[in-house]
């Protein structure tokens, strides 16, 4: 059964219904979930403080704002540092992102330029989306190569992604700097334990793989600087610029490609062969180095491997933008959508994904919109699946900042669920579905082996190597980026392979790249964009009313992942991972404690508060980092 | 007026339509139509700074840019909106966690006077000299029109761009300064 918690069942031929005699289905009582791990009250952990604050052993420790992220998260925890660990952790996006409330009344064609705003790193995934979404819609289906060259596009925007990600923000965690000071005695380990792929990355010790992630000054480091520009340089070869793009429309891409574009793209997609190779295989080293030092970090930033996908990259030969296909095309995309519930695929299904979503605001600065008389607007999908009154279809955006403190409301995020889990987001999450469910198209280079996916990276400067990626046993902070890793050699087989499809299109003289199409000026009409940002799931739900905007929902993998605690006292995936995290640094003085564990928790989902939140208060415009007077909260 | 130096490079920052935030765009696009000095390039700096970095490590050696003229809106708060401020920047770099903060901005979005000088300062690719134009905002919503006290000094602001990038005595008439408006801990409002 693919529901556990909400009433959903299916009928022999597998369409779902609701199951019978449940007087409100969607209700907070009616569906309770099981199983996830529980954030203590607000109430009980003030007592706790109470009781064993006399010493400052369990005490407060908050970061705000937490740097080396993506945009706006502070994130309170109270530490017990004598049991070195974590009792309450409540993650708050501190803006407000609006796009919801902008995009009402607009020509929907505005959305694939307004909400690419949404994030300064992967604005391309934001146009996609919205084009995606647009598509559905209006009935509108690009050409195979308009099809293959947006897959092109996405895969660069990830090949600048992950570097970044992996050596700017949190790789530091890692370094020799920071290691050396948190954790003396493990580096001085790190000095005597050879590196097992010396031969790929050449790094012969884990110490001089440490001392090359120093920010600033390492070499892994400015290499990561250089390869974010080499992703950009071909990006900007098929979108115009970076990172909003300017071609990409409904029915696909308004570029014009030729062989000298796609010549120049494989110059610098070739670049990422060698470098995938070595960044999986260093990040293989860290993650071995830590468990083997002190199995206590496989528990950093551990949760129950609870996550979701939409999955990405869409064969040109199935995608055909509707929805009621949208299971058939979904399975032949080169990354599997799927929802993944304790370590367990139990889904792969587009439509099933898409009913099974809700979205709350309990803890948030929103008012509720399924009171107050009104009626759910839409009981059903497309097609005729039952539906949530808190699925985004039905949302409505209404911002209220009141009640702030940590029992009412205390972020700007919502809260997401999946058949009312805390799911998790992000790129290991395609990783994993498309490994798992052996669906992916059939390639010469990758192969999906049911729990491990295959990947034969071709020869640069580096021989043609074989890597492989496994599910892992454990799901914590070292798997997200060790997956993170291995994405970067995913993700440039993807594009290679579609480089080379793009390729053979050409030949034929198909050289369109995007189908004509009219807008819709009455009735109403209704789209989703399934697709993914760097940092994993992304969907844009769309309802057109006589032409113009009447709904506009999006969920950013950040919104799953630094979601409040729910209503059943669920943490989200950022709060939960940092509740399981151990302290380990070496000090026993809780006023030396640089809570260097929680932020290696935090930092492995890579935030985008950006893309959770955004830039408008009414003090005006802000484009900067802002911190939260946390003082407020603690009530 | 004396020997304009080898080369040099004018350029602005900041967001388009937000009122007296774009007017580096703004001023950098008027100076763009500037029939300039073959050694004089105007160009839009207002990119992710890195790349800005990346660009300007791009020229060859011996034909690097000499100077940089680059002008933003920079609230600092304490002055009559409209106030113009020019000086030579002294090129001290902030300590290097700050430096980390400014490249972390940078990757993931954020584009801005300072750290763009910062980045670029960091990585070597910064013009022997630097002269920061900044410009005291007041309207800070969305849209393209700029408040009265802003309109008055872009024609005056445009002038004295071009006095520095090719005038040395003007240049040398400026003060050094180091970058002062870095914002205090809290929102930063633009």
């Amino acid at each position: 059964m693919c529901f556990k918690n909400l009433p959903v069942e299916f009928d022999d031929q597998g369409k779902p219904f609701l199951r019978e005699g449940i007087r409100d289905p969607y209700g907070a009582g009616a569906a309770t979930p099981t199983g996830g791990s529980r954030q203590l009250t607000a109430e009980r952990v003030a007592e706790l403080v109470r009781r064993n604050g006399h010493d400052g052993t369990v005490r407060p420790m908050d970061f705000d704002p937490v740097t080396r992220v993506a945009g706006a998260l502070a994130f309170h925890t109270v530490a017990d540092f004598p049991n070195r660990k974590i009792v309450e952790a409540r993650s708050v996006a501190t803006l407000f992102r609006g796009y919801e409330v902008i995009m009402v009344g607009r020509d929907p064609r505005d959305a694939i330029y307004i909400t690419s705003r949404a994030c300064g790193v992967c604005g391309g995934v934001h146009s996609t989306c919205s084009a995606l979404a647009i598509e559905m819609a209006i009935k509108c289906v690009p050409p195979p190569l308009g099809v293959i060259i947006r897959n092109l596009a996405l895969a660069l925007e990830f090949l600048y992604d992950h570097p970044l990600h992996l050596h700017l923000l949190a790789g530091p965690d890692y370094s020799a700097a920071i290691v050396e000071a948190t954790n003396p005695s493990l580096f001085e380990r790190a000095k005597k334990t050879e590196a097992r792929y010396t031969e790929i990355h050449g790094y012969r010790t884990v110490a001089d793989l440490m001392i090359d992630l120093n920010p600033l000054t390492g070499k892994l480091y400015l290499e990561a600087l250089h390869m974010t520009r080499v992703a950009r340089e071909a990006y900007v070869l098929i979108c115009g610029k970076y990172p909003h793009p300017q071609t990409i429309v409904p029915g696909g891409m308004s570029s014009t490609i030729n062989l000298t574009v796609m010549n120049e793209m494989m110059v610098r997609l070739g670049q990422f062969f060698d470098y995938s190779k070595k960044i999986a295989l260093i990040w293989d080293d860290i993650t071995e180095f830590f468990y083997e030092a002190n199995p206590e970090y496989r528990k950093v930033g551990s949760r129950r491997a609870t996550m979701i996908d939409t999955g990405i990259f869409d064969h040109p030969d199935a995608y055909d933008a509707t929805y009621e296909n949208s299971d058939d095309w979904g399975n032949r995309r080169w990354a599997t959508p799927g929802a993944i519930v304790d370590g367990k695929l139990v889904t792969t299904d587009l439509r099933t994904i898409n009913i099974g979503i809700e979205e709350f605001v309990d803890h948030s600065y929103y008012a509720e919109w399924t009171g107050d008389g009104q009626k759910q607007h839409y009981p059903t999908d497309p097609s005729g699946n039952p539906l949530s009154p808190y699925h985004p279809w039905n949302k409505v955006t209404r911002p209220r900042p009141e009640g702030q403190n940590w029992k009412e409301k205390y972020t700007w995020d919502t809260t997401p669920r999946w058949d009312r889990n805390a799911m998790e987001a992000g790129c290991y999450a395609r990783l994993w579905n498309t490994a798992v469910a052996k669906k992916m198209p059939e390639s010469p280079y990758m192969e999906s082996t049911g729990h491990s996916l295959k990947m034969r990276v071709p020869a640069g400067a580096l021989p043609e190597t074989e890597l492989e990626w496994h599910v892992p046993a454990d799901w914590n902070a070292f798997e997200r980026n060790r997956g993170r890793a291995y994405c970067m050699a995913f993700t440039t087989l993807i594009a290679f392979e579609n480089w080379r499809a793009a390729m053979e299109i050409i030949k034929t003289g198909d050289t369109r790249t995007s189908t004509k199409f009219d807008m819709p000026t009455r009735g109403e009409q209704r789209g989703v964009g399934f697709w993914g940002a760097g940092r994993g799931y992304l969907t844009h739900h769309l309802t057109i009313d006589r032409g113009a905007v009447a709904n506009y929902q999006i969920v950013t993998p950040s919104t799953w992942n630094a979601s409040p605690t729910d209503r059943w006292d669920q943490p989200g995936p950022y709060e939960e991972a940092v509740l399981n995290t151990p302290l380990l640094e070496e000090t026993n003085d809780p006023t030396k404690f640089r809570g260097l564990d929680v932020l290696r928790a935090i930092r492995s989902f890579d935030p985008c508060m950006p893309c959770t939140t955004h830039i408008q208060s009414e003090a005006g415009l802000i484009t900067r980092e802002v911190n939260t007077c946390a003082c407020a909260l603690d009530e | 007026m004396t020997a304009s130096p080898a080369r040099v490079i004018v350029g602005g920052v900041g967001y388009p339509d937000l009122c007296d935030y774009s007017i580096g765009i703004e001023i950098q696009e008027r100076l763009s139509a500037w029939d300039a000095p073959p050694t004089v390039s105007v160009e839009d700096l207002s990119y992710n700074p890195i790349a800005v970095c990346q660009r300007l490590d791009d020229e060859a050696p011996g034909e690097r840019f000499t100077r940089m003229v680059i002008v933003s809106a920079v609230c600092r708060g304490t002055r009559p909106a409209g106030t113009v401020h020019c000086y030579r920047w002294d090129r001290q770099l902030p300590s290097n966690d700050e430096i980390q903060d400014a490249v972390t901005d940078a990757v993931t979005g954020i584009i801005a006077l300072e750290n763009t000088l910062v980045i670029i300062g960091y990585f070597g690719a910064l013009p022997a000299e630097t002269i920061v134009v900044e410009i005291e905002p007041e309207a800070h919503e969305f849209g393209g029109a700029l408040s009265d006290a802003v309109r008055q000094v872009f024609d005056p602001v445009c002038e004295r761009m071009k006095e520095f990038a090719t005038d040395d005595e003007s240049v040398a008439r400026l003060p050094i300064e180091p970058l002062t408006f870095s914002v205090p801990p809290g929102m930063r409002v633009l």
